[in-house]
């Protein structure tokens, strides 16, 4: 420990004067044909581990493979994405801030949050959509509900849990309980889980969450399945009818989509857009998204655009005709 | 039984003591290091299990869960920087021995309780696993809300200083918990418009920064010049004494904490709680809690570890997660192909009994680290106060960076380091208000939802038997000492516990419309008589 | 409860044994505390307790306060706001009870200097990195808060830049804005 402090002064200069990460933003110029040359960062507004967190992981290492750059995903979770969504509008349109996207936040949860905490997806460049997460709507077996018109003819008011305010867990089961004239009260947790565990505890009548979570419940005979909010039947769950075919409109999914800050050049959307692509016909990906009860979305910008759009003003009208507020007061 | 059996036989295969091992120090290490938990971590180690049996995988993240919390004690002990919410209630004696010198007996006993608490916890899950899921199910919002209530009740019990502080600081620790946008209007309560608080405060910038920041800003002024020289002589580890001492109290806080830690959602930090509270009772000298009582450690550690290991059974009975970690580790499962759910011990029983009693394993290897460890770590006291502080400073400020990724949570630490220090000068303890935030936003949550269920109608909760039988517990817990002190002042009392009881009914005014003054009124005699006890550091002759 | 604040040893009553085993050692403390506080700063402190709980209704009155029986945002937060003004009114009944607040003293110069330099850091962190701050936050820290030697300080504050970084950015690949 002899150095002295002249020498420790040069190295210190020497290190700082050989920067080169994170912080040091880009070297504009270059043409977008050179992208990637360093690590891409793939947001995610959802905690780790969450089902957002672990698609965004899935899709990050066969992209990157494509890419010859990592893909590093940061975790920012908040408000159902609105932190990273906030951060990724704030980022440099140069394709190297992406972020997964989870389509409530884009369709459902303005329904529920006053107009300036609403999240506008037109105001970000999308990428490619991913997958659609299917909502399942179960009943605790002691209650004998197994289709939606037993619920309607027991003529007693119903409890049902949903995940949490602004969630396509509520707003499937409020119209639907709405478009069928069923006194419900909705019983409001934070997350699947212990709506689940409401259920399977006869907390509650009845809960909808994501398909994933229900079916080991379901196959093991401890939740009965009623129907399904898709447009069609998953092919997870063949025997379920959908809400359409019991004759309600309730069409709602869960949907997620990589999406990037307004302004990205088109090079770089479609760069990515192909790497993405690997990851989507990647073995390992797709038996994930079996193993999740995933159905696969993969469409590109415009498309995902108009489906989300579409689902937004859809939820409007119907929340309007049936003068829900999802926002609970 | 046979499947237990060849569970063992899956554990002792090499690669999977090997992860077991690499899983328990690295959940060591994130435990040691404030901020970072072990659920973020697994999801950051994810990819490394893609190439590993399901097996294996999931025994190695148990390992970083559990290993997490044996190192969440050392901060606790000695830094009083309380890495997750189980370890809080560690801090009061478990820093309070450091301070004596006898750090090494604290970490010691620390981790013999662990070891012995994560064990029969193991044991019980074995046996009773698919019972005790199914009656976790049948606990509702009725029944977490009669829990929630018991702990804030236990919360204010606890603490050394004086009675109305206490509350004060475990009311201002409820209306901390409600800042954040509601769980069923979602209105915003005091959030000022601020994205970041949309989801509410976090309990790790919290907690670090009012008994971590707090405390070395206090000592800044103080100038405590002296140094803890824990002459390491008698003090690596528990004497006799000490372990007959902690005894009961370890057998207590297992039993405690395996039911707790079943309970989705409720778990370590009620259990840790509890187990407290309870050796306080029934110790007979309660004034000792606070100041380095022995048991005072023992339990909550005890119990936190045997919540550890049984928050996985309705993981594993059931495919339900009961926490973040939890969570993480189903989906580790599902990558792996594996999907948890009631038929998981029929379907892949090898992975279960394997799981299982890899547990059995990393507790022993966790004990045997311990041994060496302890007496390095308490060196660690060693180092100047002058040197440690901005170390500890710059731990806990990056610390509470990785908690969310949000250098916002950084300024949060900051601002409760503040208040920790005004709070000390004002003659208030964080620890209640830690708990209460803890525990607030749980008690605020099922009462609204049980409300929900019984369309506002509040005799249902008496009439679940569940909640009836905790309610009765509940009252019985407040009622008992109210009986006890009656009986008291009209008998002639000894003269350490009459002048308690007696500066303590002098202490406190009139009945106050809260419930929680109320109770906590009724149980002077767990007050203890120095509130500066918090803050005097002379060895206890 | 308790005997004044800037009495000796406590009453051989109160102390609590510490039951059986091996003695405490070490050096006995310097108990160079600040002098407790008059009644002024009780009253402060109870004053801000009632100002928290009066924001707290307020606050929760303006969400909705809803019924027992139905519940809206503002009810619990009004419950715990009028807990608050209780408990706060309690507390200013007692500010003339000795001491259980400390004086400011000339030490908590350093604790404004100390925490002025945590808030430096935060917000440089986010345009510069945290190496740097990190750097100057122990170099503060270490020479004029801790009196240290030169040498000490900046070998010190070099280290713990170094394992910092070895540590979050190497080995638990922390997303902490880094500069190099």
């Amino acid at each position: 420990m002899t150095k002295t402090l002249p020498s420790l002064g040069l190295i210190t200069v020497l290190a700082l004067t050989g920067c080169g990460g994170n912080l040091d933003s880009d070297d504009s110029g270059t043409a977008a044909a050179a992208y990637p040359e360093r690590a891409v960062t793939l947001l995610i507004g959802q905690d780790a581990g969450g089902s957002t967190d672990l698609i965004g992981r899935a899709l990050a290492d066969p992209a990157s493979t494509d890419l010859k750059q990592p893909i590093t995903v940061q975790n920012r979770p908040g408000a159902n994405g609105a932190v990273a969504a906030k951060e990724l509008a704030a980022a440099k349109p140069d394709g190297y801030t992406i972020m997964v996207f989870v389509g409530s936040l884009a369709y459902i949860t303005p329904l529920a949050v006053p107009a300036d905490q609403a999240v506008d997806i037109n105001n970000y460049e999308v990428v490619t959509g991913i997958s659609q997460d299917d909502f399942v709507l179960i009943a605790h077996p002691q209650t004998g509900f197994t289709t939606v018109k037993d619920i309607v003819d027991a003529k007693r008011p119903i409890k049902f849990a949903t995940t949490g305010v602004g969630t396509g867990s509520q707003l499937t089961q409020t119209l639907l309980f709405n478009q069928a004239g069923v006194d419900a009260t909705a019983v409001p947790f934070n997350g699947g889980a212990p709506a689940l565990t409401a259920v399977l505890g006869g907390q509650v009548d009845v809960a909808a969450v994501q398909l994933g979570e229900a079916k080991q419940q379901i196959e093991a005979g401890k939740a009965t399945p009623i129907v399904t909010f898709a447009t069609q039947r998953p092919t997870y769950m063949p025997d379920t009818p959908t809400a359409t075919e019991a004759g309600y409109n309730v069409p709602v999914q869960q949907s997620r989509a990589i999406v990037a800050p307004k302004g990205t050049p088109k090079e770089v959307i479609d760069r990515l857009r192909t790497a993405f692509g690997k990851s989507f016909a990647d073995q390992d990906y797709q038996t994930f998204n079996a193993e999740r009860l995933l159905t696969a979305n993969e469409v590109d910008g415009a498309a995902l655009l108009q489906q989300w759009n579409g689902s937004l003003s859809t939820y409007k009208d119907l929340v309007a005709q049936h003068k829900i507020d999802l926002s609970g007061k | 039984m046979s499947e237990v059996i060849d569970g063992f036989a899956v554990v002792l295969e090499p690669t999977n003591l090997l992860y077991c091992l690499v899983g328990v120090v690295i959940g060591m290490l994130i435990g040691v290091l404030p901020g970072l938990g072990p659920a973020a971590t697994i999801a950051i180690l994810l990819p490394l299990t893609f190439g590993l049996e399901p097996v294996t995988a999931i025994i190695m993240l148990a390992g970083i869960f559990y290993g997490a919390q044996y190192g969440g004690t050392i901060t606790s002990v000695l830094l009083r920087l309380p890495g997750e919410a189980s370890s809080v209630v560690t801090v009061f004696d478990g820093h309070a021995l450091a301070r004596q010198g006898r750090a090494g007996t604290a970490l010691g006993i620390a981790a013999i309780g662990s070891f012995v608490g994560g064990t029969l916890a193991i044991v019980a899950l074995t046996f009773v696993a698919p019972l005790v899921a199914e009656f976790a199910l049948d606990f509702g919002p009725p029944e977490y809300t009669a829990l929630a209530l018991l702990g804030i009740l236990l919360v204010s019990t606890i603490s050394s200083g004086g009675r109305l502080r206490a509350l004060t600081a475990a009311a201002i620790g409820l209306l901390l918990a409600t800042v954040g946008r509601d769980d069923f209007t979602s209105a915003e309560r005091f959030t000022l418009g601020n994205l970041s608080l949309a989801d509410g405060l976090d309990f790790v910038p919290i907690a670090m920064g009012l008994f971590g920041l707090g405390e070395i800003l206090y000592n800044l002024e103080e100038r405590h010049r002296t140094v803890h020289a824990p002459a390491t002589v008698a003090n690596v580890w528990p004497s006799r004494t000490d372990l007959k001492q902690s005894g009961g109290a370890i057998g207590r806080g297992s039993v405690l904490g395996f039911f707790l830690g079943i309970l989705p959602g409720g778990g370590a930090v009620l259990a840790s709680l509890a187990a407290y509270a309870l050796e306080k009772r029934r110790s007979k000298h309660p004034e000792r809690f606070g100041n380095g009582a022995i048991e005072g450690v023992a339990a909550p550690e005890t119990a936190n570890n045997a919540a550890a290991t049984s928050s996985f059974i309705p993981l594993l009975s059931l495919g339900i997660p009961a926490n973040a970690t939890m969570a993480v580790i189903f989906g580790a499962l599902l990558i792996q192909g594996v999907t948890p759910g009631p038929q998981l011990i029929t379907e892949n029983p090898e992975l279960f009994w394997g799981v299982v009693n890899s547990m059995y394993l990393g507790n022993i290897l966790l004990l045997i680290m311990s041994i060496p460890l302890v007496g390095l770590f308490v060196r660690i006291l060693r180092i100047r106060a002058t040197v440690l502080a901005p170390i500890t400073v710059l731990i806990t400020l990056v610390g509470a960076y990785t908690v969310n990724n949000s250098v916002f949570d950084i300024g949060l630490v900051i601002a409760f380091g503040v208040l920790g220090y005004l709070m000390k000068k004002a003659g208030f303890d964080p620890g209640p208000m830690v708990l209460a935030f803890v525990l607030g936003s749980l008690l605020e949550t099922s009462l609204r939802r049980s409300l929900l269920l019984f369309d506002g109608d509040p005799t249902g909760f008496v009439t679940r038997p569940i909640s009836g039988v905790l309610l009765a517990v509940l009252i019985a817990v407040i009622l008992l000492p109210a009986a006890q002190l009656l009986r008291r002042r009209t008998q002639a009392a000894p003269p350490a516990t009459a002048a308690a009881s007696l500066t303590g009914a002098t202490q406190e005014p009139g009945p106050a419309p809260a419930a929680e003054a109320e109770a906590a009124a009724t149980t002077p005699a767990t007050t203890t008589t120095a509130d500066r006890t918090i803050r005097r550091e002379e060895p206890h002759p | 409860m308790n005997t004044g604040p800037a009495a000796g040893p406590e009453p051989a009553g109160g102390t609590a044994p510490t039951g059986g085993s091996a003695p405490a050692v070490g050096a006995v403390p310097v108990d160079d505390r600040p002098p407790p506080a008059g009644p002024a700063a009780n009253l402060i402190a109870a004053a801000v307790v009632v100002v928290l709980g009066v924001t707290a209704i307020t606050g929760s009155l303006a969400f909705g306060a809803g019924s027992p029986s139905q519940p809206g945002p503002g009810t619990w937060p009004l419950i715990i706001g009028v807990v608050l003004v209780v408990l706060g009114l309690a507390l200013a009944t007692q500010a003339r009870q000795p001491g259980q607040a400390e004086r400011f003293t000339r030490g908590s110069l350093l604790v404004v200097a100390a925490v002025s330099s945590m808030v430096a850091y935060v917000a440089c962190i986010a345009t510069i990195g945290f190496e740097i701050p990190t750097f100057l936050l122990a170099f503060v820290w270490l020479k004029f808060l801790g009196k240290e030697s030169w040498r000490l300080s900046i070998l010190t504050s070099l280290g713990i830049v170094v394992a910092f970084y070895a540590l979050f950015v190497g080995a638990l690949d922390v997303t902490i804005p880094h500069l190099f």
